[in-house]
Order: C-alpha cells, then sequence, then structure tokens
C-alpha cells in the first residue's frame, strides 16, 4: 500500500487530545470506554485505533473473551455484555454509522434509561471522538503501531 | 387573494441539551473547530461541511452552513447542486471537487477506506499542510454531524454569522 505522509497540525492533535480525555474522564469506566472505541474502530476500519485500543483494553483487565466477540456482541449474550454495555455498543453503531440514517429512538431511549444525562453527553462526545481518531488515520492511512503524526 | 394557513409538523424540542451538560467536551469541539480551519478558504470549508452534513442527515449543520455559505458569498446554486455534484461538475472548480470527493470518502468510511485515487487527486490540488487541514476540517463537521443527529438539535433558528 502506497505510505501518505499528511502530518497533522499540532493544534489539531491537541485539541483532539482534550476531546478524547474529557469524554473518557466525564464517562468514568474506563473498560466501558475501550469497548465503545474498538467497536467504533472496527466499524471504520481503522487499523491504527484498533490496535491501539485492544492493547489499552487488555492493561484494563477487559478479558480476551470480551475482545474476541465485540464484533458480533449482539449474538454473544448478556453474560459477555451486560445491558448497560449493550445499549453503550448499540449507541456507539447508532452515531457511528449515520450514513444508514438517523439514531433510532429506541437505541437512544434505551442508552438514556442506563446512563444519566452527563454520563449519555459523555458517552455521545467519546463515540463521536473516536469517529474522529478513525478519520484522522485512515484519510493518512497510518498503518498499526504509527507513528500517527 | 385568499391566504392559506399551511400547517406544519410540530417542531420538537432536541434530546440532549449537550454542549450546556458538558461545558468540558464544547469547549474542546470549539477549540478543534478552530485549529482545523486554520489556513482553509471559507467558502471551500462551507461546502464540505455542507456536503457531509447532507451525507450524514444532520439537519441542524444543514441549516448553519447553508447559512453561513449564503452570508460568505456563495451562490445558491452551488448549495442547491452540491448533493449532486458528481453530476453538476461544471459548477465547481477541479480543486473543489477533489475537496468534495475527498469529503465523501472521509466521512463514509464504514463503505471502505479512502481510495488512493481519490486521495491523491486531492493530494495533487491542496498542498500537504492544506491537506492535513482538510482532512481535519472534514473530521471535525463529521464530529458536529454526530453530537447534531444524536442529541437531535433543533434546525430552523440559527442566524449567519453567530457561530464563526
Amino acid at each position: 500500500m502506497t505510505a501518505r505522509t499528511t502530518r497533522l497540525a499540532p493544534e489539531v492533535r491537541t485539541a483532539m487530545q482534550s476531546l478524547s480525555a474529557a469524554a473518557k474522564r466525564g464517562l468514568g469506566d474506563p473498560a466501558l470506554a475501550e469497548l465503545v472505541q474498538i467497536r467504533a474502530s472496527q466499524l471504520n476500519r481503522c487499523a491504527f485505533c484498533l490496535d491501539m485500543h485492544v492493547a489499552i483494553a487488555r492493561k484494563e483487565g477487559v478479558s480476551e473473551r470480551r475482545l474476541d466477540l465485540l464484533a458480533v456482541w449482539q449474538e454473544a449474550g448478556d453474560e459477555v455484555y451486560d445491558e448497560r454495555e449493550r445499549a453503550a455498543l448499540a449507541l456507539t453503531e447508532a452515531v457511528t454509522v449515520l450514513t444508514d440514517g438517523f439514531v433510532p429512538d429506541e437505541v437512544y431511549e434505551t442508552a438514556a434509561k442506563h446512563f444519566d444525562e452527563a454520563e449519555l453527553a459523555h458517552l455521545i462526545a467519546l463515540i463521536t471522538a473516536i469517529n474522529g481518531w478513525n478519520r484522522l488515520m485512515v484519510a493518512r492511512r497510518i498503518p498499526p503501531g504509527g507513528p500517527a503524526w | 387573494m385568499t391566504t392559506e394557513t399551511v400547517s406544519y409538523a410540530t417542531e420538537a424540542a432536541p434530546r440532549l441539551e449537550w454542549a450546556k451538560l458538558v461545558p468540558d467536551v464544547y469547549k474542546a469541539m470549539i477549540r478543534l473547530d478552530t485549529a482545523a480551519k486554520q489556513g482553509l478558504d471559507h467558502k471551500l470549508y462551507e461546502l464540505v461541511k455542507i456536503r457531509a452534513s447532507q451525507i450524514n442527515h444532520c439537519a441542524l449543520c444543514i441549516d448553519m452552513h447553508s447559512k453561513d455559505a449564503l452570508a460568505a458569498g456563495e451562490s445558491v446554486e452551488r448549495i442547491i447542486q452540491l448533493s449532486a455534484w458528481e453530476e453538476s461538475r461544471h459548477f465547481y472548480t477541479e480543486r473543489e471537487l477533489a475537496a468534495l470527493e475527498l469529503t465523501e470518502a472521509v466521512t463514509v468510511l464504514t463503505d471502505g477506506f479512502v481510495a488512493d485515487e481519490v486521495y491523491e487527486k486531492a493530494a495533487k490540488h491542496f498542498e500537504e499542510a492544506e491537506l492535513a487541514q482538510l482532512i481535519a476540517a472534514i473530521t471535525v463537521i463529521n464530529a458536529w454531524n454526530r453530537f447534531g443527529v444524536t442529541c437531535r438539535m433543533t434546525p430552523g433558528h440559527y442566524q449567519p454569522g453567530a457561530h464563526k
């Protein structure tokens, strides 16, 4: 594959980092944050982000089984991902694939049942931020492991 | 002459007032927006923002950026034709077309990657630092679209220039 050499402006990078940090801090659930970021990166086919967030998830203690089954979480059952996680993953998919049309009421309302308003806003921000990173990395074809800048 | 009263559907309130709920996130988004638009041609950036917002179906962002584009002197014709730009190429410059093509590829990642042809065409029209800003700008409007759609922000009330 042809390499692409577009370096991001440092201001863009630091602003993106602040966005991700604020979202993650506000959500307050590091393991769930990684599941969300991995799932979005799978959908957006971002090799760099997938590699990075799977590694972080392992450090956060997410089991291999939960990582292996994430691409098929809907079929994996409640014993692998609990209801709160499933609500977050359904929201992740809807917010990531906007081009298929909107975020259904059912998906939004299920998430709103499991997360209070501030948590939900931070969760939406986290999904948005990883979608941002996915775009920045895929567009510039950053290989897994980097260098990202 | 009789005046007919048109009864429109009821306007819905937003799902979530995210900017008020999480000001830290909102501030980071504003910072990101400011960083991404540095060095980009304003009219081009509005076209990019409108096109991404069309693809992502973000009503608030379409409202905002169509009005901002018009206020910046963009023509009604070029805004109307934007959703069919592939069939109305003569309304746009080759440079704008390369940017629009890149916008679509970076917006619709789930259909698969950003093709070499698309990337290379953009790289021919934009030097490296500018291309990085364009990619950042496409990323940022995609982010605003996600907040707008998910929180179902209400379109129609935007006044041009309010978010410059």
